[in-house]
């Protein structure tokens, strides 16, 4: 007897194949789609780092400026991918003056940059910047994933210009980091990596994208993607999110090799035992407010990594919140636009 | 490497290494007769890119044992989780919504499968065992290019890389006089 095919499978395969052959007049391609959602102007440059500045979007409400360091992977625009998901954008119509460090493309000519460059010269200049500009004694400091542990230092380093400190996804304790990014980077020889190819080549970092997810985010999202052509918004954020992704800048070489070592390897940061610039970096010296945001789906600085933070602090007033996400989804999703957002702008009101 | 595989490895190299050696000294007098001005550095080249050639094969033989081991590691989880997977496919409802559900299976367990696989410490040792002898390559032939580079007069990659320490170092210190003379001026 011959076996019969299911009418519904059959129409199923025909919708996708035609949505597959429809796809290239139905939606851009990603080179074609402009990342930058709210309007700004570059308040400050130094080499390849820029102080973006957004232009309000309502009267100020908040009265310290808020600068968000983003990390040293990928580029800023995540923050503000498209404006119904834009962090950015909720924190100017929470009233809060947003300044944005994007730390640039680095090149061959930038190798030698390290901890001390990216702390006690950009973020250090940036901050006294917005200090002047804005007539304010201190600011407050956003970090989001390893620009979180950017923020940390710089706050360590230089509490009396911090008078806010949040930490979003921060990476802090490297050992308790169970994600697969934490196995690879404790196993690398990153002397002779640095070495020898000089920056961190992104194809390094396509390489750990691949393998955390690699079947869901490697197979099953492209499928999502061509099941969904029709849907327009549907197809915009996941263009513009991919688009994203494909974008990550080289990590200069001097850089990474403190990262790995002293971040994954040796540990060094949540034990106060790390030196930038010569100086300590004594996790205790933090006593301003602090607000750390982690997310229990994050499988790239997993919880665990996160949170020693708010225990190695001495700050009074801190606060830990942990949500039901993943680590894009609390920057860049309906839901952090619902619950996390307004929880940050009403903690940033307060103080 | 293994020490079986480590003796014929280290007796061609040194075969190999005695005969450039010989060769070299031997035609050494006779070719700087016929050769004049920089184009003598020739035959060192040469030498220098045949040694580094030699004891490439080291790593490259380390390169591919990694590499194998690899796709051995890979190739063991898909072969298991498939596995699992077909010992499920009796439980799936068969009704129009099966190939979804299969297909949700079978995400599932291969993600589960290979997230322990590079979660686990045998993957992660070989991985950065596999990228070191990867660099040692790479090595391997940055050096035969400086040989190049250098006959032909260019700055090689340690040259390049002493000229951005440099250039670093001075940036910085420029930085930190600009600063102290905004400071004073302000002050």
């Amino acid at each position: 007897m011959a076996h019969e095919i299911d009418p519904k499978l059959v129409e199923e395969f025909l919708s996708f194949t035609r949505n597959v052959a429809e796809a290239p007049k139905l939606v851009p391609a990603p080179n074609e789609i402009n990342l930058e959602s709210s309007q700004f102007d570059v308040a400050y440059e130094e080499d390849k780092v820029r102080l973006l500045h957004f232009r309000p979007t309502t009267s100020s409400k908040v009265k310290t400026p808020l600068i968000i360091s983003y990390a040293i992977i990928n580029r800023y625009h995540i923050l503000d991918i498209q404006p119904e998901k834009s962090w950015v954008r909720k924190l100017l119509e929470g009233g809060i003056d947003v300044y944005m460090i994007d730390w640039g493309n680095p090149s061959n000519i930038d190798k030698y940059l390290d901890f001390d460059d990216y702390v006690n010269t950009y973020m250090e200049n940036c901050v006294d910047f917005v200090r002047k500009e804005a007539d304010a004694k201190s600011i407050s400091l956003q970090g989001y994933c390893t620009g979180g542990t950017i923020s940390t230092i710089y706050a360590a380093l230089h509490p009396q210009k911090v008078r806010n400190l949040v930490a979003t996804a921060p990476v802090i304790d490297g050992w308790k980091d169970t994600t697969v990014v934490s196995n690879m980077a404790r196993h690398i020889d990153v002397d002779r990596m640095v070495d020898t190819i000089g920056n961190m080549p992104p194809e390094f970092m396509y390489y750990c994208f691949s393998i955390l997810k690699p079947f869901e985010q490697g197979l099953e999202k492209y499928y999502k993607f061509f099941k969904n052509i029709h849907n327009e918004k549907f197809v915009d954020s996941f263009l513009r999110v991919e688009k994203w992704l494909s974008e990550t800048p080289p990590i200069p070489g001097e850089l990474f090799k403190q990262w790995i070592k002293n971040i994954y390897q040796e540990n060094l940061l949540i034990q106060n035992k790390m030196y930038v610039g010569g100086k300590q970096v004594d996790l205790k010296r933090i006593s301003m407010p602090v607000f750390i945001q982690v997310a229990v789906g994050d499988h790239l600085v997993s919880p665990e990594c996160s949170m020693p933070l708010h225990y190695a602090v001495a700050s009074q007033d801190k606060t830990l919140r942990i949500y039901p996400t993943g680590h894009v989804g609390m920057i860049a999703s309906s839901y952090s636009q619902k619950h996390i957002l307004p929880e940050l702008c009403q903690w940033l009101a307060e103080r | 490497m293994s020490q079986d595989i480590k003796q014929p490895v280290d007796n061609f190299k040194h075969v190999s290494l005695f005969w450039t050696d010989l060769l070299h000294l031997i035609s050494g007098k006779p070719v700087s007769l016929t050769s004049v001005g920089p184009t003598r550095n020739w035959v060192n080249d040469m030498k220098k890119i045949t040694t580094e050639v030699i004891d490439s094969y080291e790593n490259l033989i380390e390169f591919n044992q990694r590499l194998t081991e690899y796709y051995k590691q890979l190739t063991e989880t898909w072969i298991e989780a498939q596995k699992k997977v077909n010992a499920k496919v009796p439980s799936i409802p068969q009704d129009s919504e099966s190939l979804e559900a299969y297909k949700r299976v079978w995400i599932d367990i291969f993600e589960n499968d290979f997230t322990g696989l590079f979660d686990s410490e045998k993957f992660a040792q070989n991985y950065g065992s596999l990228v070191s002898a990867e660099l040692e390559l790479t090595k391997r032939w940055e050096n035969i290019t400086n040989v190049l580079f250098q006959s032909l007069r260019l700055p090689t990659r340690k040259e390049i890389d002493e000229v951005y320490k440099e250039l670093h170092e001075l940036r910085k210190r420029v930085k930190k006089l600009e600063k102290r003379e905004h400071q004073q001026d302000g002050a």
